[in-house]
């Protein structure tokens, strides 16, 4: 990850007519209210930009907390580095009358690293650790910062976040007309957007927008607020130079900047690896060597310091420390692979489990992540080397299905990630249990898992007995008193298939009510959860990974019982997938055939309870009983 | 019943022996290179073959200086095991006088049968300032492979004498072999404290040898071998209680021809000494801050309960506490009354005050939290929080204004970690029980309709007492409704809820009422011709919360409770009852627990009554089975069905 600081969540502002503001809380609007912990007042960012290199901002923001959950909305912080200097910084709080109660200075205001962990970076924060002493409360805000770093120009989103209302925010910025300012303004519903536009001048607010609730199942944040994007054509980072007119100079300047020169290797590595690979035919049965062997040799750890925060750690001192971040391990790569004869880019993306894209209408400097393309053909094979377990062409959820920027000495360009098909994000099971007099089951069944399901499991093999135990009694909460007799995972790499043959025992399974036992038939793959009701659902609605599910059980009964009841044989299909559940009984065996299939896709809001009912008629499917009765 | 009698147990599990072990840095041998896993704990990522520290005092110009010593040579298994090829200490750096230092740091690594050696150099070492008080010292090993060995020392030196760092035997990881050497100069005299589940740390027999100050020092050497992983386990109050190591705290300090300096060595020392402290005795002493709000609030008012409810409502209403636990006033009380808002000790040292000058006897209760686990000892540094004992009418009560929803008698969840050591000024003290005695209630009332469909429509009713009601007012009080009912739609999966009332009163004693009204389509199953129904409803326990076959580590509970469902259900037309589950008491040994369940029909009614009741706050992992069981019986129990069949 190397993106320094969470750009895309901070806000800021320019606004020092807050004397004129009813600081009172009684003249917040009640629509605004609604749905609300706080209420941005004013927002007011005032940016100029005088030059490359020299970047002011001055914030003045003036927020109502109304409840304890409000707290994290005063957003009283700045973030400050070698290059970022805070020039003033300043807090008021009033009263719900808008009586002052308390002034803060800037020496009260606390400062803190932001390493953490196994993260090292030299960038801190100048926060305000207010404790309120009563609720609601109004806080006036404001603060001017200077940086000679202008490839990041913060971007505004005036709603700022779930349960908080806005009543005023604005942004002007001044720009020196030379270095190509550019901006672009996502998601704002027709006529709410106020602009104002001059040569070197750009303001833009916004006014009354109410909170929004948080809903499951809802887009990626940024995919739905209102937000608008500035960047320069010509900027400066930590003292480099670039620039961004279009996506193929941004790349060509990346490379020649943050990257040509840190692919030197050892001569003794290149020796080495040019032996290693001496035996592979292709250039992919190269990449797989060398992918294995830098697996083997390293380890993932994030440094950022300076202009490391871009840059990648050279070649060759991740082949003498065998550690380094997301940049460094992907260079590495892409220099041993160099040394293999063997071409291959550096990536940038956006890292995160949901589909978090690129913006490819608005070059700038944007990702938090960096991944490795080898060109196959008219394909490119994708390697993450942060990761010491994942196969060797494995893309996984964490950079699937999105754009990423290839960036080469010549002709960058943004390309889309691997996109996984449902139908290959796959787990069959087959096994069989036997249902005893008392209600206990015992049985064995073994799953099979390819595509995304495999990402979700590849790990298992790496971890001990006792949490393999934790693990699988966790993934079958459903059954009570659940005792594992055996655990297998076998991770078949070259394949990417998961294997997991699991041997169970489970008294009290089939519950005994008077002479009946009634138990649910599907006990090894029960789809439970059904997303939570909205009454009034307003945001749309994403299935981020479809998938393809196939079981086949036998069951065999216990002795002196017979059926009573069956569930009915069940198939239905629906926009968002289809269901199969199949009950064949011969003689004292049932034989259970079941087949889920979740397509992946986005969704209207009005859809989302169609799709609630969809999983909950396949959750009462998966519970569906049969009945034995003593004979 | 509880913790306190294992963990004395343990201590005299220790043996005196002596043991010497030879561990040198720098002489990783080609075996522990090229071993694959762990001889006793074969999924082990990692394990500290070796763990050698030397604490010792130097003396320079009148300052002491204790410092510590320690090596480490740690073995990485696989990749999983990594994160112990990064190694980090933090210190208070404000002061510029307490250091630390890494050195002799290096991953080894076999090669070609040749061990390669990899020294940490500058660009592994990191130091980072955290905040104004706190910085840290972080070093990453180059080079670290599946099967690596890496070693380090550091080196700690302070003058923080008072108390030594915490000596742990026990990692996440196995330890093969521990030693820790202790010297200490006869002119301190510090008190030993040892805690945790091992049984085999052996202690040498304390020696005197020439030291490297004026005094002799005397030596006492702690060895073990073999050392079990610490597991994480649920319903675990604090691992790091169970976690085995040694403290030190000072006594006395007996400087040749100077009278012996006591520091706190039984809790009548440390209530008297902690008097003395400014910070802590005479902020306590303050009272004129408050004066003119304690006349007004307190005209009219005489009896002691009226006068401590007024009081305790007062200081908890205006005081909003910062989150710090502290024992210690920070700005002082005078200054946390007027800005209200301060730590833990500010806010009840208020209260303290407040209620002495309404002449109402109370005395701070000192508490070390959950998160900060059990304090063993009689000393300062195994406490980081206050609580109130007031003396009424006889009985002593406990109270705790940091918290906006509590009542007397109630302290939140945070303060109720096993004994508190009540302080009085006259240097006397007292052991208090923490553990709450009352049980907190979590009580259903339920009446509903089964229609034909199996469909069931009715209202509940839930009360909350004690405890359980502090719980649900932090977590639901300045909630919205909407959400409270998308919280409980969310707990009960196809539950629609509707007419969503809160009965609270602004008297926290009383308890928290809710109601509701529902419908739920999936509580009944229709199968055949037969109906199937849970006679409790939704609320049906279906998960044991003890999931693990065996424990190490006692159960905690946190404090008693009884939970109680009364439901009323109206049966469909057109079904009749053709069984129904059994009325049955079912309990654990030692009254740790039951449960009562009874189930009567009349007619179209069925009358179910359930009563669940856990006695113990903490209870020992002896009685795990029995609990698993029990658990077991009662999910079991409650997931018999009423079989109606249609007519």
């Amino acid at each position: 990850m190397f993106l320094r600081k969470p750009i895309l969540f901070l806000l800021f502002i320019a606004f020092n007519a807050y004397s004129q503001q009813d600081l009172s809380v009684l003249s917040i609007p009640q629509e605004l209210r609604e749905n609300a912990n706080a209420v941005i007042r004013s927002y007011n960012k005032e940016i100029t930009i005088s030059s490359r290199k020299s970047m002011s901002v001055k914030t003045s923001r003036i927020v109502t907390v109304l409840n304890d959950y409000g707290n994290d909305y005063i957003d009283a912080s700045e973030f400050f580095d070698k290059s970022t200097k805070i020039k003033s910084i300043e807090a008021i709080i009033y009263d719900a009358f808008g009586k002052e109660i308390k002034k803060i200075k800037k020496k009260d205001f606390r400062d803190r690293s932001l390493s953490e962990g196994s993260i090292l970076t030299d960038n801190r924060i100048l926060y305000l650790d207010y404790t309120p002493v009563q609720y609601p409360y109004t806080i006036v805000y404001t603060s001017e910062t200077e940086t000679s770093n202008t490839a990041f120009i913060s971007s505004w989103m005036p709603l700022e976040g779930l349960y908080v209302s806005t009543e005023k925010s604005s942004v002007t910025i001044n720009h020196d007309t030379s270095l190509g300012f550019k901006y672009k303004a996502y998601n704002f519903d027709e006529g709410i957007l106020k602009k104002q536009e001059q040569p070197g001048v750009l303001a833009l607010s916004v006014e009354n927008l109410p909170a929004r609730r948080s809903e499951d199942y809802s887009p990626y944040f940024l995919q739905i607020m209102p937000h608008v994007l500035f960047g320069l054509d010509k900027f400066n980072l930590e003292g480099v130079e670039g620039e961004a007119s279009n996506w193929e100079a941004f790349g060509t300047w990346m490379y020649n900047n943050l990257l040509k020169g840190t692919e030197e290797l050892p001569e003794e590595t290149i020796v080495k690896i040019k032996a290693l690979t001496a035996g592979a035919a292709t250039p992919l049965g190269k990449a797989k060597i060398v992918y294995e062997y830098m697996q083997n040799k390293t380890r993932y750890i994030s440094i950022q310091l300076g202009i490391g925060g871009w840059k990648p750690m050279p070649a060759k001192d991740v082949d003498r420390l065998g550690y380094g971040d997301c940049k460094a391990l992907t260079n590495y790569t892409r220099a041993l692979l160099q040394a293999a004869g063997v071409e291959s880019y550096y990536a940038v993306v956006y890292g995160d489990r949901r589909a978090r894209s690129l913006r490819e209408d608005f070059v700038s400097m944007q990702g938090n992540h960096v991944i490795l393309a080898i060109p196959n053909n008219e394909d490119l094979v994708w390697l993450e080397c942060t990761s010491q377990q994942l196969p060797f062409g494995f893309q996984g959820s964490f950079t699937d299905d999105r754009t990423a920027l290839l960036v080469k000495p010549e002709k960058s360009e943004l390309v889309r990630t691997h996109v996984y098909d449902d139908k290959n994000n796959s787990q069959n099971s087959k096994g069989a249990y036997t249902i005893k007099q008392d209600g206990t089951i015992e049985g064995t069944v073994t799953f099979t898992s390819a595509g995304l399901q495999y990402n979700d499991k590849y790990g298992y093999e790496f971890l001990s007995p006792d949490e393999l135990d934790k693990k699988y009694k966790n993934r079958f909460s459903y059954i009570n008193n659940i005792k594992f007799k055996n655990i297998k995972v076998n991770n078949s790499k070259d394949k990417q298939l998961l294997r997991e043959d699991l041997a169970i025992e489970a008294a009290g399974y089939g519950n005994i009510s008077g002479n009946r036992m009634i138990f649910a038939v599907n006990a090894f793959n029960q789809s439970v959860s059904v997303p939570q009701r909205y009454r009034d659902r307003k945001a749309p609605f994403e299935i981020g990974t479809g998938y393809y599910d196939t079981d086949e059980i036998t069951i065999n009964l216990p002795e002196g019982f017979t059926v009573e009841a069956k569930p009915e044989n069940m198939i239905f299909k629906d926009k968002f997938g289809e269901y199969k559940a199949e009950y064949i009984i011969t003689g004292n065996q049932v034989t259970y055939k079941r087949s889920m299939h979740l397509y992946k896709g986005r969704y209207d809001n009005t859809e989302y309870e169609n799709y609630r009912q969809f999983c909950d008629k396949i959750a009462r499917n998966d519970n569906a009983k049969m009945v034995l009765v003593k004979q | 019943m509880g913790l306190k009698h294992y963990v004395l147990l343990c201590v005299l599990l220790f043996a005196f022996t002596a043991n010497s072990q030879d561990f040198k840095l720098g002489r990783v041998s080609i075996e522990e290179l090229e071993q694959k896993q762990h001889p006793l704990e074969p999924s082990a990522p990692a394990a500290i073959l070796n763990k050698a520290g030397y604490t010792y005092f130097v003396v320079s110009s009148g300052i002491w200086t204790m410092v510590t010593e320690v090596e480490m040579r740690i073995k990485i298994y696989n990749k999983s095991g990594v994160e112990y090829a990064t190694h980090e200490l933090g210190y208070l750096s404000d002061s510029k006088k307490m250091s630390v230092n890494y050195s002799n740091a290096a991953t080894y690594n076999l090669v070609d049968g040749k061990v390669q050696k990899t020294s940490v150099n500058k660009e592994g070492k990191f130091k980072e300032e955290l905040n104004e008080n706190v910085s840290i010292k972080k070093i990453t090993f180059p080079d670290v492979k599946d099967g690596s060995v890496i070693e380090f020392k550091y080196t700690i030196r302070t003058p923080f004498i008072h108390s030594f760092r915490d000596w742990y035997f026990q990692y996440e990881i196995p330890v093969n072999n521990m030693s820790y050497k202790v010297a200490i100069p006869s002119c301190f005299v510090y008190q030993r404290y040892i805690k945790g589940y091992i049984k085999d740390v052996n202690v040498s027999e304390p020696k005197i040898v020439l030291g490297k100050t004026m005094y002799n020092d005397v030596t006492v050497t702690y060895t073990a071998s073999d050392i079990k992983p610490v597991k994480e386990e649920p319903f675990v109050d604090n691992i790091d209680n169970y976690r085995a190591a040694i403290a030190y705290e000072l006594e006395y300090i007996r400087f040749e021809g100077q009278p012996e300096k006591h520091f706190s060595s039984t809790w009548g020392d440390v209530a008297k000494e902690i008097y003395k402290d400014d910070d802590f005795g005479k902020e306590l002493g303050r009272t004129g801050y408050f004066k003119d709000d304690l006349d007004a609030l307190l005209g009219g008012i005489n009896t002691v309960t009226e006068k401590t409810n007024a009081i305790f409502g007062y200081v908890q209403k205006r005081m909003m506490w910062n989150e710090d636990s502290s024992y210690y006033c920070d700005k002082g009380v005078k200054e946390a009354y007027e800005e209200k808002t301060g730590n833990s000790a500010e806010i009840n040292f208020i209260l303290i005050a407040m209620l002495r000058s309404a002449g109402i006897d109370a005395n701070p209760v000192l508490v070390s939290t959950r998160d900060n686990g059990i304090s063993l000892y009689p000393g300062r540094s195994g406490f980081n929080y206050v609580v109130v004992a007031a003396e009424i009418e006889g009985i002593t009560m406990l109270l705790d204004a940091t918290s906006k929803y509590n009542c007397p008698g109630i302290l939140p969840e945070r303060a109720l970690n096993w004994y508190g050591t009540l302080i009085r000024e006259n240097g006397t003290y007292k052991e208090i029980d923490l553990k709450p005695e009352k049980e907190s209630l979590e009580a259903a009332t339920l009446s509903a309709v089964v229609d034909d469909n199996g469909s069931i429509t009715g209202r509940v009713r839930f009360q909350y007492t004690n405890q359980l009601a502090l719980n649900y007012r932090e977590e639901h009080s300045s909630e919205k409704s909407i959400n409270r009912i998308a919280e409980i739609e969310r707990e009960y999966n196809n539950l629609l809820v509707s007419d969503f009332l809160l009965k609270e009163t602004s008297n926290l004693s009383e308890p928290v009422i809710e109601d509701y009204s529902f419908t739920h389509n999936n509580a009944a199953e229709i199968i055949g011709d037969r109906m199937y129904l849970n006679p409790l409803l939704f609320m049906t326990a279906q998960e044991n919360p003890l999931k693990q076959e065996k424990r190490e580590y006692p159960v905690s509970f946190v404090y008693p409770k009884l939970y109680k469902n009364i439901f009323i259900i109206t049966l469909p037309d057109g079904y009749e009852i053709e069984s129904l589950p059994k009325s049955v008491n079912i309990a654990m040994e030692e009254g740790i627990g039951d449960m009562t369940y009874s189930i009567a029909a009349k007619d179209k009614i069925v009358q179910v009554s359930m009563q669940l009741n856990i006695n113990y706050s903490l209870v020992s992992q002896v009685y795990y089975d029995t609990i698993r069981n029990f658990y077991k019986n009662v999910i079991d129990k409650q997931n018999e069905k009423i079989v109606l069949k249609r007519i």
